[in-house]
């Protein structure tokens, strides 16, 4: 782990062309840390030269430590989505485990999309947007409450159902700009960071995280956090 | 009787045990916004519905978990007030507490829930928006501690994103300063909520809800949240906040405002600070900071005992209130034991306040000879023994031998069953015990101990405007750190600005502080039925005749006259006669014609 970090710093530091950063950031994923440092790395110098044309964000990082539960992002998302604060409809989730830990819930936009090759209607109702990458329904399409088919195809276990429809809530991402970033980003600050960040390329990232359900997440965390309370007792 | 426009859905939930049933009750747009809601709705329920002088514990004595409009809203840090008729005092009681709870009963499309009566066996209740279920709590629940609790209904309902309220066992055992415990580490302290609820063999309320909140002038509504939430967020005091929680508090009122109680309120000053202080958890303690719904401050903080007798222990805290008096209190120099003390009481579901005021207060009856260890079942309690506490607050949740019975009665009526002048060392305010700000070192809290309605309570205000304030805080439910300062004090603009557009009112700066003042006065009748009038609303007898021996404040004394000031002062701001006795224009001026008499 030790190793990772100073390969990590390295990346950091040094004046790396575009490719020689992108070798060193999929070698150091994996790490959580490779997390925040891709986070920190914010606009590459060729967009920064053109500041009027805003990059389009195509996926979703979370650096689950920092996560302080106060779930402005599901705050965010609903607003966005909905018009309302009504985190039930959230695209994005905060799950408490045993009151001690929280996990954030994201979709990865996985690169071959469990849900798509799982939906069962034709024309699909599931599709990446040409755009931003995204996974996006066709409500009209889908057949709601009937069918569970994406649900048990998605390996984060992310998706959730529409109180009112009972369709699947898919991430958007806010057409490359999320929400929940932005939320998350006003949030924290002193001591930690925030949790949430976007970027522009996946790094590979998002394919080994996809398979971590919510549960694995939270047993993790919790043996990083509260060790040396390695059974997950209370005491 | 017009139902309400936005912010609030018109109906509460009224549950009654005794039955098993449930009603819903409408609630009108003009009572809102006399009562704005939490503790206000709360008092005026209390005061329409129980008569005077009865038995707090009985059936006839109801329970009120109170939400405001901003709950469920945009607007950050809501949380949830609980108001009742005090087991501990007698008198009008609340607590507020923070936590998801209060948002998810707006959410599941209710303004409050109204327990009533009391059920033969003891049960738990789950509500999924309109659906109210009654679940026997006889093998699942009853008797674990509050922890356990949570764990087992989530289990239960296979649904992590339920939120809970629920009591541990010094709640069943109808110990009168237990308290009502949400999302396992956050607590309902004060006046004994959890007795009452262990009286109504109502173990625990879990509550799931999927509606979102009707508002009026969505625009104008976020525009000024937006702002609200801005000026929480850049409030340069609150980085310490975010960084050190409550706990920062230890050091600084130990070595500047002289105000850290220590020893049982005999000094405040205490060299060992450092021990248990925010620095020291910072380093061998914390691992996460945690926040309510919507918070940008994050002041709760999660760590974990990492080596020695507890190691492995998971904790909340320490916090201001429960450092102090769980440590200087008892000249606790052990942060680990310290720790497991705490979380002692958040597990059996114990007022941390009133606890560590009960341990150092026995201890220092030990220390002067008025009780023997005979009297607590021969456990050696001397200043700063950690493990002697704990085994007394085991035996006190569990009420078990003499010194959980005699414990678990609380300072006040400690001092009275004792005897031999036991009482002067006794601290407390209309029988509630005195939290963690000695007023001698920190003089406006003197109003918040002597003159708040629940009696000793840290949280009423530094000075009349503030109570009205205060009051107005627990009805729209927000917490004081954010609602509190950054949203000043003084000015309910930020407040009005959001009221108006979400509710779809024209409230004034004027009416606002009306509403305070008739919240307090409603909260005053109800006590006044009870027999308190101004005798009552003095300070205990030790901080009125002891100096501070030592320390930043030496010899500092609330004289008798500072404390006739404040008791004229605010009377005065009341429009309350000369003896704290609501007058009849008074009532009529704020609209409670109906408290004459």
């Amino acid at each position: 782990m030790e190793r990772e970090e100073s390969k990590i710093q390295d990346v950091l530091e040094k004046e790396t062309t575009r490719r020689g950063f992108l070798k060193g950031a999929v070698a150091a994923a994996g790490g959580a840390a490779a997390l925040a440092a891709m986070g920190g790395i914010k606009p590459a110098p060729v967009e920064a030269a053109k500041p009027e044309k805003k990059a389009i964000m195509k996926y979703l990082f979370v650096e689950r430590q920092n996560c302080t539960g106060c779930r402005a992002c599901e705050y965010a998302c609903s607003l966005k989505h909905e018009g309302v604060v009504r985190p039930s409809t959230s695209r994005i989730f905060v799950r408490k485990f045993h009151g001690i830990i929280d996990v954030p819930v994201v979709c990865w936009n996985c690169d071959d999309a469990p849900c798509i090759a799982a939906c069962p209607t034709t024309p699909n109702a599931l599709g990446k947007d040409p755009e931003t990458g995204a996974i996006k329904l066709n409500e009209k399409v889908c057949l709601g409450a009937k069918c569970n088919k994406c649900f048990e195809a998605c390996p984060a276990q992310f998706l959730r159902r529409h109180p009112d429809t009972g369709q699947p809530l898919f991430c958007d991402l806010c057409d490359g700009d999320p929400e929940c970033v932005k939320a998350c980003d006003e949030q924290a600050g002193n001591p930690q960071g925030p949790c949430l960040m976007a970027g522009k390329l996946g790094f590979g990232v998002n394919m080994a995280y996809k398979a971590v359900t919510p549960e694995k997440a939270a047993e993790a965390l919790h043996l990083n956090f509260y060790y040396p309370n390695k059974a997950g007792e209370r005491r | 009787m017009a139902a309400p426009k936005g912010g609030y859905f018109g109906r509460i939930l009224e549950i009654d045990l005794t039955k098993e049933g449930y009603k819903t009750r409408q609630v009108s747009d003009e009572l809102y916004r006399k009562y704005i809601g939490g503790s206000g709705l709360g008092a005026y329920f209390l005061f329409d519905e129980l008569s005077g002088k009865v038995d707090p514990l009985s059936k006839d004595n109801f329970i009120f978990f109170g939400v405001g409009p901003l709950n469920g809203t945009y607007c950050p840090s809501t949380r949830l007030n609980i108001t009742f008729k005090s087991p501990h005092t007698g008198l009008f009681g609340h607590a507020e507490v923070g936590g998801g709870f209060g948002n998810e009963i707006k959410w599941a499309g209710w303004d409050g829930i109204l327990v009533k009566g009391k059920s033969r066996l003891p049960v738990w209740i789950h509500i999924k928006d309109d659906e109210v279920r009654f679940v026997d709590a006889r093998k699942t629940l009853w008797g674990k501690d509050t922890h356990a609790t949570d764990e087992a209904i989530k289990a239960e309902l296979k649904d992590p994103d339920v939120k809970t309220v629920c009591i541990g066992p010094a709640g069943e055992n109808g110990i009168t300063y237990s308290c009502i415990t949400v999302d396992r580490f956050r607590a309902a302290g004060r006046s004994g909520a959890g007795c009452l609820l262990g009286s109504k063999n109502l173990k625990a309320i879990a509550v799931a809800g999927t509606k979102s909140v009707p508002v009026v002038d969505n625009e104008q509504f976020l525009k000024a949240a937006r702002r609200a939430k801005k000026l929480a967020v850049d409030l340069e005091a609150w980085q310490g906040i975010k960084r050190w929680g409550t706990a920062g508090l230890l050091e600084l009122k130990n070595w500047i405002s002289g105000s850290l109680v220590t020893k049982n309120y005999q000094t405040t000053w205490y060299p060992d600070i450092e021990e248990i202080g925010g620095e020291q958890a910072a380093r061998v303690f914390w691992k996460r900071h945690t926040a309510c719904p919507h918070c940008p401050v994050h002041c709760m903080k999660l760590g974990v005992i990492r080596e020695g007798k507890y190691a492995g222990l998971i904790a909340e805290g320490p916090e201001y209130e429960t450092g102090t008096m769980m440590g200087s209190n008892c000249l606790v120099a052990d942060f680990d034991g310290c720790i497991k003390a705490i979380e002692l009481c958040d597990a059996m579901g114990l007022d941390t306040i009133s606890m560590g005021n009960v341990l150092g207060y026995t201890m220092e009856l030990i220390d002067r000879e008025i009780i023997t260890y005979k009297d607590l079942d021969g456990i050696e309690l001397e200043w700063g023994e950690v493990d002697a506490m704990i085994e007394l607050i085991r035996k006190v949740a569990h009420k078990d031998g003499e010194a959980g019975k005699l414990l678990g009665l609380g300072v006040k009526k400690m001092g009275e069953k004792i005897g031999k002048g036991a009482d002067y060392y006794a601290i407390h305010c209309k029988g509630q015990e005195l939290a963690a700000h000695d007023p001698r070192g920190d003089k406006a809290r003197g109003y918040s101990y002597a003159l708040g309605q629940r009696g000793g309570c840290h949280h009423e205000g530094t000075n009349p405007k503030k109570h009205a304030q205060w009051a107005m805080l627990n009805s729209l439910v927000m917490c004081s750190f954010v609602g509190g300062y950054p949203w000043g004090a003084y000015t309910p603009q930020v407040f009005t600005a959001m009221l108006n557009p979400l509710c779809g009112w024209n409230m004034t700066d004027d009416e606002y502080w009306v509403t305070g003042k008739r919240i307090i006065t409603l909260e005053r009748c109800f006590n006044m039925r009870e027999g308190i009038s101004r005798k009552d609303d003095v300070l205990p007898k030790r901080l009125l005749t002891e100096k501070l021996p030592e320390g930043p404040k030496k010899g500092a004394v609330v004289t008798p006259e500072e404390m006739k000031k404040m008791q004229d002062e605010y009377y005065a701001y009341f429009s309350w006669d000369e003896n704290g006795l609501p007058t009849e224009k008074t009532l009529k001026e704020l609209g409670l014609e109906f408290a004459i008499g």
